[in-house]
C-alpha cells in the first residue's frame, strides 16, 4: 500500500500526530549542526534530509539510563518493575538504523526474550524515511543497508514537494487512517517511480568501498586473530568506548543500584557499556578478563564480523559510520579495519575458529525481576566461606541441572552469579556456597536465616548427565571449583541414581587444610568402596593437621590407576591457572577432549547471553556455559588465559 | 581581687566556625585593660596570581571562578567583565539580562546559606543547623533548605552548574535555558517571596533585638541611577561620592602580619562592602519587596550597625525575588535566543572587571599580552576589604561588653565576625605583599 | 539505625574554595537524610562543635604548607576512613598551577624581596600537594566541584560497609549518551577521552569542553595523541594548556 502527501499534507499529518496526547513524538531534528533523535515540539522541527544522528534510534528501545525496577530496603522484599505505557512514534529513521533495529530484535526478542525491551517495542511504531543526504563516513551501500524491505511501519520518501508513503504493517496503517485521513492520496505509478530513482540514486553518493563483502568477513576474520594490525591500531586507541556507544549495533549493558540517601529508596538502572571499557570484563574478586587493550579492540571487530554473525547469522555492523566519525584517533571504521586485513592478508600470524555450542532452543521470558527467596539456613565453611540454604517463597519446585547457576540479588548491592552446590532434589530450596570477595558476597555473608534475597535463573548449560551415563567420572576439583562440582557429585552417588554411573575418582587440591570445604562430607565419600577419593594441599603450616598429600593437584594422578580410559569422563573445575596442568594430565591419560568437562567462570551479568560480559571469543558463559566440554573450548584463546 | 570585678578576659577562637575559610579572634585583657585585640587571619595562601600567570583568556575566568566556591559565579563575571574590557568584546543585552539573573541567584544563594546555616544557629541558640533538624524549628529548617534549592536551581538553570559556573563564557553563553525551564523558575518565584516572609519573621520571634551596637564607617559599593546595583554600577563611597578613575587610586591595600589576607583602607581607617554598605548606599533603590522586607526587620536608612548585614542581605534576598521575577518576565517576553559568540581578538592591554558579588565589590584586574596570555593580575576581593573594619569594630566594640562573661564576650565577637559573611578562602588567593 | 551505630564524620579543609563543602550543603533536603545516616561531629564551615572523635575524616583542599601537613597527619592518625574531596584532595587541582615555578620564584614573585618567609603563616612546602601526597588516603571523591550525587553514593555505601566505586571509564561514555556534538569536531581541545567519569559530561553537555577536574584515568600513548591533535588542527601547547588546568605536572609546564 503506497500514498502520496504534498508538503502541506505532510507537515499537517505531523502536527496531527504531535496533537495526539496518546502519543509521543519523536523525530530527527538539529542540535549544534548535528543530528539527533528528541521530541518533536513543532512539524518544522523535522528533518528529514538529516544525514546521520549523534547516536542511533536504539536509545528507544534500549534506554541509556533505564529504570527496570524500583526497591524498598525498608521492607524485607519490595520491588516494582517501572513500565512504560505511552505509545511511540519515531519519525525519520533511516534505513540503516531500521536494519539495526531488526538485529537488536533478534538478540533481545528471540529466546530469552528480554521483557523490558519487547514492552517497548509494543508500543512504538517506526516510520523510517529513505536516505536524502549520505554521512560522509557510512557505507550503508556496501552493507547493503541503504535501502530497506521490512522492518518499518511507515516508510517515507521525501521527494521535496510531496511525501511517499510506504505502508509496512498493520500498526503504520493504522497510524496513518487515523492521523492522514484527508491528507493521504494513493500513490501514482509516477510517484512510485520517482521514489524508486531517488533510493537508486542513494547509492552512488557513497564513496567508500569495502574490498572484502560482508559475507566474507568470517572467514577474513578465522584467519586474522594473529594479526599485527590489531596491535597497531590499540596502539593508538584512546579506550574511550566512543565507538561502542554510537553504535546501532552494540547493545551490551550493565546494570547498577542507586539508593537515595534515606538509605530505603532505591533503582536498579540498566545502563550502556561497552566491550572496549577497561572494567567490562571485571568480576567481585577484582579479576579482569580480557585484559589487554589489544585484545579489547580486537573483540569488538570479532563481534560485528564473527561472534554474532556465526550466533544470529548477520554481521552486525551496518555501515552507519558513526564510530568512524566518533573515534578520535580514526581506527574504529570496521570499513577500514576489514579492508586492511584483507589488503595484509599474508601478515596474519595465527587465525582462530570454533563452532558454538548446541544448547537448547527453548523460548523464555527474560527480565531483571528477582523472585523472592528466603534463606533457610546458614552455614560457615571456612573463614571465607558460607553455605547458605535458600527456598523460593513461591514454593514451586526449583528445577535446574547440576553445574547450572543462579543470580542471587541483594537490593541497594545488585546482583552476582553463584554456582549452586547441592543436587537436584525436586524440592523449592537449593545450596549455594558463597565466598566473601565484594560488596555483594560481603553483605551476603551478613545475613541470616529469615532474611530475604532475590533470585533469578537457573541459567546457562550445566551436566548433561545423559551423556555421562556409564562412564567412570573423574572429579578434578581446585579450591572453590568443589562448589559446583558437588551439585553433580552428589546426584551421581544419590542411591536413585548410583547404577547409572561407574567408578567415582575425586581429586580435590585446597591452598591449606583450613581452606579444604565440605570436609565431613568427604570423610563420608572416603568410607565408600566404590569411590576414591584424594586430597592435596599446596601447603601446610606448622602446627596443622593433614593427614592427605602435599603439592599441587596434579601430584595426585600417578596415585591412582585409571583403568578404562576410554570409558572415563573427567569433570575439571577450579581456577584458571590449574587447568593447563590437568588438561595435560588428562591428555596424557588418554581421556578424549569431548569426554572433558569444565566450568568456567567469568562476569555472567544478565544471565540471558545479552549484556555481553561473560563472553569468552564467541561463547557466552552464562548461555553455553559454564559447562562446556573442553573440545567445545580448546580452540578459543580467551577460554584458558 | 580586692572584692572588685575582674576584668580580666581572655578569649581566643581558633578557626572560627560557620564561616567561609579559617580566621581566628584573640583578646587579651587585664584590668579592663586591652593588651592583644587581633582579628587573625591564618587561611593557607594559594597564588592565585601565580596560578593566572600565563593562562589564556579563555581559561583565565574558569581558573579564578576556583579561587571561591561561594561566589564562583560572582568571580566567574568579574573575570568575564575584566577580559570583555581588555580585549573590546561585545555582549549582547540578553547576556547581560542573564548574567544580572546569574548574580541575583548567587546572592540569594549565598544570603541564605549565611542566613540560615551560618548565621541563624546563634540566634536559635545551638551550635549549627543539625540539631533543629528535627526540632520545634523544623519547619524554618525546611523553609531555608526550600528557599537554598530554588536559588541554587535557579544558577543551574542559567549557569550550568551552581559551583564554578560553565555556562559563561567571554562574550555570552555556551547554553541557554529553556522557554519551558524560564516558565517554571517563573511559576515558583512568587512563592519563594512567602517563603522568605516566613524565615524571616520564625527569625525575628526568636532573635529579638540585635545587639545595639553603632560606628559609623566609610561605606562602599557601586551604584547606578534608579537601580540596586550589582552586575555593573559606579564605585561610590558614603565619605567621598563616586569615584571615577581607576579604582587602583581608590583602594590601598595593605598588610598585616597576622594574616595572610591583604586589608583595604580608603577615606578613613577602615571601610565596609557588602549588604549594609549596599544598602547604606542604595537602600532608596530597593524595589517594593525589598523596602517591605527592611521595614519588616526594621533595618532603616542609615544603619552603621554591623551586626545588621545579616538582615540587610534578607532585603536584598526579598530583593533578588522579586527583580528576578522582571527579569525571567522580559526574557520570556523577547524569548531566549541562542547567539553565536563574538569572535576574539585577543590583544595586549589592560581589563578591569567589577562586579557586586554577595559579601561586596569584587575586582578582577587584568593584564594580557598580544596573544591573550594573562600577564599579570590583580584581584580585589570584598572580604580583603572589610577586614580592617572587622578589626576596628572590634575594638570599638569590646570596651562596651569587656564586663560581660568572656563566653559570651567570644559569642557577640564570633557574631560580629560572621555578620559580615567573611569569605576568607577568598581573600588570601593572591599575596602582593607590599608593607606600608 | 540507633545512635550508637552511626559512623562518626568530620570534615576538614585545606587550600581550597571550600566549593565542595558547599556542594555538601547543595544536596539540599537530603542533608536530613544525612544527619540520620552519619553523626556529623566537626564540619568547621557550618557548625561550631568540634570533636577528634570520628570514624571518617573527609578532607577538602590541598596541601600547601607545613603545618598543614602536622594537622594532616594527626587527622590520618583519628581517622578509620580517610576520604579526599574533590579535585584540590584528590590530585591537587589548580592548585597544583603553582607547582610551575620554584619556591623560590614563587617568593621573589608574589612576596616580593620582603624576607617574608619567616611567618610559619606564609612557609609553604616545595611543592602543593594531593592529600594522597601526604598520607593514605582511602577513598577519592574527585571533580571541581565534587558531584553531588556521587557524594551521597559514596557514604551511602560506607555507612553500608560496602566499598565506593568510581566509574572506571572516562567521560566520553557519559558524553556520547548525552548525545553531545564532539567538542573535538567543534574545533577545540577537550579532556573527555581520558578523564575519569561520573560527573554526567557536565561541561560538554552545556557547551563547554571537559577540563579534566575529575583526574586522568588514561595516558594515551604520544602516537594516539599526536593523530588526534593532527586530525582536529590542535597544537600540543593548546593540549598542554588544558590538561594543566587541573593536572598541571610541574616545572616542565610553565
Amino acid at each position: 500500500m503506497e500514498f502520496v502527501l504534498d508538503k502541506k499534507s505532510f507537515a499537517r499529518f505531523v502536527e496531527n500526530l504531535l496533537s495526539d496526547e496518546s502519543l509521543d513524538v519523536e523525530g530527527v531534528k538539529e542540535k549544534d549542526g548535528k543530528f539527533v533523535f528528541g521530541h518533536l515540539d513543532s512539524a518544522s522541527d523535522l528533518r528529514l534530509d538529516h544525514d546521520v544522528t549523534l547516536i542511533p534510534p536504539k536509545k528507544y528501545f534500549l534506554p541509556q539510563y533505564e529504570t527496570i525496577l524500583r526497591y524498598d530496603l525498608s521492607k524485607p522484599f519490595s520491588a516494582k518493575a517501572e513500565k512504560e505505557q505511552k505509545g511511540k512514534v519515531l519519525l525519520g529513521i533511516h534505513p540503516y538504523d531500521v536494519a539495526a533495529i531488526e538485529q537488536t530484535d533478534r538478540v533481545y526478542l528471540d529466546d530469552y526474550a528480554d521483557e523490558g525491551y519487547r514492552r517497548r517495542r509494543d508500543i512504538t511504531i517506526i516510520v523510517a524515511s529513505d536516505i536524502l543526504d549520505v554521512s560522509d563516513r557510512s557505507f550503508a551501500a556496501a552493507m547493503g543497508t541503504h535501502r530497506i524491505y521490512s522492518g518499518y511501519d511507515l516508510l517515507l520518501t521525501d521527494l521535496g514537494g510531496r511525501v511517499v508513503v510506504v505502508v509496512g504493517s498493520k500498526k503504520g496503517k493504522l497510524l496513518l487512517e487515523k492521523h492522514a485521513a484527508n491528507l493521504a492520496k494513493a500513490a501514482s505509478p509516477a510517484d512510485l517511480g520517482a521514489a524508486d530513482a531517488l533510493r537508486d540514486s542513494v547509492e552512488e553518493k557513497y564513496a567508500r568501498v569495502l574490498k572484502v563483502k560482508k559475507e566474507k568477513w568470517v572467514e577474513l576474520l578465522e584467519h586474522s586473530y594473529g594479526h599485527p594490525l590489531w596491535g597497531e591500531l590499540a596502539g593508538k586507541c584512546m579506550q574511550c568506548g566512543s565507538c561502542t556507544m554510537v553504535c546501532p549495533t552494540c547493545y551490551c549493558y550493565d546494570i547498577l543500584d542507586e539508593t537515595a540517601l534515606d538509605a530505603t529508596k532505591g533503582k536498579r538502572v540498566r545502563t550502556w557499556d561497552g566491550c572496549l571499557l577497561q572494567d567490562f570484563t571485571k568480576v567481585g574478586s577484582g579479576e579482569v578478563f580480557r585484559e589487554g587493550n589489544t585484545e579489547r579492540f580486537r573483540h569488538r571487530f570479532y563481534r560485528k564480523g564473527l561472534y554474532i554473525p556465526k550466533r544470529y547469522h548477520f554481521t552486525a555492523c551496518v555501515g552507519c559510520g558513526r564510530c568512524a566519525t566518533a573515534c578520535l584517533p580514526d581506527i574504529a571504521s570496521p570499513l577500514e579495519v576489514f579492508n586492511g586485513l584483507h589488503e595484509r592478508r599474508s601478515e596474519s600470524a595465527g587465525g582462530m575458529a570454533y563452532a558454538l555450542p548446541e544448547t537448547e532452543k527453548k523460548k523464555k521470558r527474560f527480565d531483571h525481576m528477582p523472585a523472592c527467596a528466603t534463606i533457610e539456613k546458614v552455614e560457615k565453611l571456612t573463614g571465607m566461606e558460607k553455605l547458605f540454604e535458600i527456598s523460593m517463597d513461591d514454593g514451586d519446585a526449583f528445577e535446574y541441572d547440576p553445574g547450572q547457576f543462579v543470580e542471587v540479588s541483594l537490593f541497594g548491592t545488585g546482583e552476582a552469579p553463584i554456582s549452586i552446590s547441592s543436587p537436584p532434589s525436586g524440592k523449592s530450596s537449593f545450596e549455594l556456597v558463597v565466598r566473601q570477595v565484594g560488596n555483594l558476597t560481603n553483605k551476603m555473608h551478613a545475613l541470616k536465616p529469615g532474611d530475604k534475597v532475590g533470585i533469578r535463573g537457573p541459567f546457562g548449560r550445566g551436566f548433561d548427565v545423559s551423556k555421562l551415563e556409564g562412564k567412570d567420572l573423574l572429579f578434578v576439583a581446585g579450591g572453590i571449583g568443589i562448589v559446583p562440582m558437588r551439585s553433580l557429585l552428589a546426584y551421581v552417588l544419590d542411591d536413585r541414581n548410583r547404577d547409572r554411573f561407574g567408578r567415582v575418582i575425586l581429586f580435590y587440591g585446597s591452598k591449606t587444610p583450613k581452606d579444604v570445604l565440605f570436609m565431613d562430607e568427604i570423610r563420608e565419600l572416603e568410607k565408600k568402596r566404590d569411590v576414591t577419593v584424594k586430597l592435596t594441599v599446596d601447603r601446610c603450616d606448622e602446627g596443622q593437621c593433614w593427614i592427605g598429600c602435599t603439592g599441587v593437584v596434579t601430584s595426585l594422578f600417578p596415585q591412582v590407576e585409571i583403568t578404562d580410559a576410554e570409558n572415563t569422563a573427567a569433570i575439571v573445575i577450579g581456577p584458571p591457572i590449574m587447568y593447563k596442568f590437568v588438561l595435560k594430565c588428562l591428555e596424557t591419560l588418554g581421556i578424549a577432549d569431548e569426554r572433558i568437562y569444565v566450568s568456567l567462570e567469568r562476569r555472567m551479568k544478565c544471565g540471558g547471553g545479552k549484556c555481553g560480559h561473560c563472553q569468552i571469543n564467541g561463547v557466552y558463559v552464562c548461555r553455553e556455559g559454564p559447562v562446556f566440554t573442553y573440545d567445545e573450548v580448546k580452540t578459543l584463546p580467551e577460554a584458558f588465559e | 581581687m580586692n572584692g572588685k570585678v575582674s576584668t580580666d578576659r581572655t578569649v581566643s577562637v581558633h578557626h572560627l566556625t560557620r564561616v567561609e575559610g579559617h580566621g581566628n579572634i584573640h583578646l587579651d585583657a587585664k584590668n579592663g585593660e586591652i593588651k592583644r585585640l587581633e582579628w587573625e587571619v591564618p587561611e593557607a595562601p594559594r597564588f592565585f596570581e601565580a596560578m593566572l600567570k600565563g593562562q589564556h583568556y579563555s581559561d583565565v575566568a574558569h581558573i579564578s571562578s576556583r579561587i571561591c566556591g561561594i561566589c564562583s559565579i560572582g568571580h566567574t563575571l568579574t573575570s568575564l567583565k575584566a577580559t570583555e574590557s581588555a580585549f573590546g568584546i561585545p555582549v549582547s543585552e540578553q547576556t547581560t539580562a542573564l548574567r544580572r539573573l546569574a548574580i541575583n541567584g548567587e546572592n540569594m544563594q549565598s544570603h541564605v546559606l549565611h542566613i540560615g546555616y551560618l548565621a541563624a544557629p546563634d540566634f536559635f541558640g545551638v551550635g549549627s543547623v543539625f540539631p533543629l533538624i528535627g526540632s520545634k524549628h523544623n519547619d524554618t529548617v525546611i523553609k531555608i533548605i526550600k528557599l537554598h534549592r530554588l536559588a541554587n536551581e535557579m544558577s543551574d538553570l542559567v549557569c550550568g552548574r551552581t559551583v564554578h559556573p560553565i555556562n559563561m563564557v567571554p562574550g555570552g553563553f555556551t547554553e541557554y535555558p529553556s522557554r519551558k525551564k524560564l516558565e517554571d523558575l517563573l511559576l515558583r518565584l512568587p512563592d519563594a517571596q512567602d517563603t522568605l516572609k516566613e524565615i524571616a519573621a520564625a527569625i525575628k520571634e526568636i532573635s529579638g533585638a540585635i545587639l545595639d551596637f553603632s560606628r559609623e564607617t566609610e561605606y562602599v559599593a557601586l551604584s547606578t541611577k534608579g537601580d540596586y546595583a550589582l552586575y555593573d554600577g559606579e564605585l561610590t563611597s558614603s565619605d567621598t561620592g563616586v569615584h571615577d578613575g581607576d579604582y587602583l587610586d581608590f583602594v590601598e591595600e595593605y598588610f598585616v602580619p597576622q594574616s595572610t589576607a591583604k586589608y583595604s583602607r580608603h577615606a578613613r581607617e577602615s571601610l565596609m562592602v557588602g549588604a549594609l554598605a549596599r544598602f547604606n548606599i542604595n537602600g532608596n533603590s530597593l524595589n517594593a519587596a525589598g523596602m517591605k522586607m527592611a521595614n519588616f526587620m526594621d533595618l532603616k536608612l542609615p544603619c552603621h550597625n554591623p551586626f545588621m548585614n545579616t538582615v540587610a542581605q534578607m532585603a536584598e534576598v526579598a530583593h533578588n525575588i522579586e527583580d528576578c521575577i522582571v527579569q525571567v518576565r522580559t526574557l520570556l517576553e523577547k524569548g531566549v535566543e541562542r547567539e553565536t559568540l563574538p569572535r576574539i581578538i585577543p590583544k595586549a592591554g589592560r581589563g578591569v572587571g567589577v562586579v557586586e558579588v554577595p559579601r561586596g565589590i569584587l575586582i578582577h584586574d587584568y593584564t594580557y599580552d598580544d596573544v591573550g596570555r594573562c600577564k599579570k593580575a590583580n584581584l580585589i576581593i570584598p572580604t580583603n576589604q572589610n577586614h580592617g573594619n572587622i578589626q576596628k569594630d572590634m575594638e570599638s566594640l569590646v570596651p562596651t561588653i569587656l564586663d560581660r562573661p568572656e563566653k559570651e564576650i567570644e559569642l557577640l565577637l564570633e557574631m560580629l565576625v560572621r555578620a559580615y559573611d567573611p569569605c576568607i578562602s577568598c581573600s588570601t588567593h593572591y599575596l602582593d605583599v607590599r608593607f606600608v | 539505625m540507633s545512635e550508637k551505630s552511626k559512623p562518626r564524620v568530620a570534615i576538614f579543609d585545606f587550600a581550597s574554595c571550600e566549593g565542595c563543602e558547599l556542594q555538601i550543603a547543595n544536596i539540599e533536603e537530603e542533608i536530613i537524610d544525612l544527619v540520620n545516616l552519619v553523626e556529623v561531629v566537626s564540619f568547621r564551615e557550618v557548625m561550631k562543635e568540634h570533636s577528634d572523635d570520628y570514624d571518617i575524616a573527609i578532607i577538602e583542599g590541598s596541601i600547601v604548607r607545613p603545618m598543614d601537613v602536622e594537622s594532616l597527619k594527626v587527622i590520618r592518625k583519628n581517622a578509620k576512613i580517610l576520604i579526599a574531596l574533590g579535585a584540590c584532595a584528590c590530585i591537587g587541582g589548580v592548585n597544583r598551577l603553582r607547582n610551575r615555578f620554584t619556591k623560590e620564584e614563587l617568593f621573589n614573585e608574589v612576596y616580593g624581596k620582603t624576607g617574608f618567609g619567616d611567618n610559619p603563616l606564609f612557609d609553604v612546602l616545595d611543592e602543593t600537594k594531593p592529600v594522597d601526597g601526604i598520607v593514605p588516603v582511602d577513598y577519592y571523591i574527585p571533580g571541581c566541584p565534587i558531584d553531588r550525587n556521587e557524594f551521597k553514593r559514596v557514604i551511602l555505601a560506607l555507612c553500608e560497609g560496602k566499598k565506593p566505586e568510581l566509574p572506571g571509564y572516562p567521560v566520553c561514555v557519559e558524553c556520547k549518551k548525552n548525545e553531545n556534538v564532539c567538542v573535538f569536531e567543534k574545533g577545540q581541545f577537550c579532556l573527555g577521552p581520558v578523564t575519569r567519569a561520573g560527573c554526567d559530561a557536565i561541561c560538554p553537555s552545556h557547551g563547554n569542553s571537559c577540563e579534566g577536574c575529575r583526574g586522568l584515568i588514561y595516558e594515551p600513548s604520544n602516537e594516539c595523541v599526536k593523530e588526534v591533535l593532527s586530525r582536529y588542527g590542535l597544537d600540543y601547547e593548546e593540549m598542554t594548556r588544558r590538561r594543566n588546568m587541573f593536572n598541571c605536572c610541574g616545572r616542565e609546564d610553565q
